[in-house]
């Protein structure tokens, strides 16, 4: 019961990028295509979790004083280590998702969770908010993506979708696509959620 | 001073200890993965020139490096800059016969810092083909770089005139590359490291 309302909670009513608003840097830098948003989603639930279940499993042992600097400290080696296993026994899967590797270190979500979820809660629990604030991220990241992959690219996931003839809304694929994408999202979730309640 | 904070030193250094052993655990994991790792890695680098090699100059099947410091001699010589942008170069053969030469070059003036790129070219001085080893620029824009639209275009280049980067649709014939839309910084870096390969190319060809 509590797992799935974990799970679910950062799928949509507490959505990282749409409505905790965290995880800027990366949302808007690397959204530019569908592949790369769902690239960059998936990689940081992958380290969320894991971040999540180291942090909530040594909660006990960090005093209150230190958490942050331990959480930087755990966090950082935690992505090292990923990156590197993955460099040399995942050639593949590292030449598709290497290089968000290390920009997830940056990525504050992690940061986020672990301090407003992990620290004072079970391993379990923190596995399930993990997973679902990585979905919810990853559904984000992907949407945006799609979108402006969509206007300023003509295609979805690299396939064209209005032939040759479509000319390309190039500026939805620089930075002031992102800027404009996620701020009208962002309002259009707001509002809906408004008119509910 | 009546307010003066007391500081608990007691506290203070369990705290710095307690720092000191989770970042020493750290310390010792990362030194532990990186030691398990680093040699698999050096490996799989060397196998992905190697194939990137073989890809540049297919007609090669055996490459030997040009010697460092020779090699930082021809840098000097024909003028370069900055001697960062020249990384390693390799004489390719096919049963002893020299049929090209590889030549990988780090342009600095990409978009988000070099563009480590290998160019391929063949002994009748003509690019053969590039890879890009290793860039930073921007997804869904200077990234286009690796894509075969962009890259393909160097394929028959001549290795002997200087290629030139243009924004509309360059002449049939001409030593011209158009540009990624939107990424004329990235076209530019990339073209300057087939440019610098070729230059090595045309010193190795003419000193000998």
């Amino acid at each position: 019961m509590n797992f799935v309302k974990n799970l679910t909670r950062g799928i949509i009513r507490e959505n990282p990028t749409f409505v905790l608003v965290l995880g800027m840097c990366p949302t808007l830098a690397v959204t530019t295509s569908s592949i790369n948003g769902m690239g960059m989603g998936l990689a940081t639930m992958v380290v969320l979790i894991g971040s999540n279940v180291v942090i909530s499993a040594m909660r006990k042992i960090i005093p209150d004083n230190i958490r942050i600097p331990a959480f930087v400290v755990i966090i950082a080696s935690f992505v090292t280590i990923i990156g590197m296993l993955m460099k040399a026994y995942l050639p593949t899967l590292d030449a598709a998702l290497g290089i968000y590797i290390p920009l997830i270190v940056v990525n504050c979500i992690i940061l986020a969770r672990a301090e407003a979820f992990a620290f004072s809660n079970s391993v379990v629990d923190s596995f399930a908010d993990g997973l679902g604030m990585g979905l919810g991220f990853t559904l984000a990241l992907t949407l945006l993506g799609s979108i402006r992959e969509i206007l300023g690219a003509g295609s979805i996931f690299g396939f064209t979708l209005f032939g040759v003839a479509y000319e390309p809304v190039l500026l939805m694929i620089l930075p002031p696509g992102a800027f404009l994408t996620l701020g009208l999202m962002i309002g259009f979730i707001n509002w809906k959620s408004k008119k509910k309640a | 001073m009546a307010n003066s904070v007391k500081i608990d030193w007691k506290e203070v250094i369990k705290l710095g200890l307690i720092l000191f052993a989770i970042s020493a655990v750290a310390a010792c994991l990362l030194a532990l993965t990186n030691y398990v790792t680093a040699g698999t890695i050096k490996q799989l680098n060397l196998d992905t020139n190697t194939a990137a090699r073989q890809q540049v100059l297919s007609e090669a099947t055996d490459f030997q490096q040009v010697p460092a410091d020779q090699l930082a001699n021809i840098g000097t010589e024909i003028g370069l800059k900055n001697p960062g942008e020249l990384v390693e170069a390799y004489v390719g053969t096919n049963n002893g016969n020299i049929v090209g030469y590889t030549v990988k070059t780090a342009p600095s003036k990409g978009y988000s810092g070099p563009v480590e790129m290998l160019t391929g070219i063949t002994t009748d001085g003509v690019v053969q083909a590039i890879a890009i080893l290793k860039q930073n620029e921007t997804p869904g824009l200077g990234a286009k770089a690796t894509l075969p639209e962009f890259k393909d275009q160097f394929n028959g280049k001549s290795a002997l005139a200087e290629i030139i980067v243009v924004k509309s649709k360059p002449a049939e014939g001409s030593n011209e590359i158009q540009a990624i839309t939107g990424a004329t910084i990235t076209s530019k870096a990339v073209t300057d490291g087939v440019n610098l390969a070729n230059q090595i190319y045309q010193y190795q060809t003419q000193s000998k």
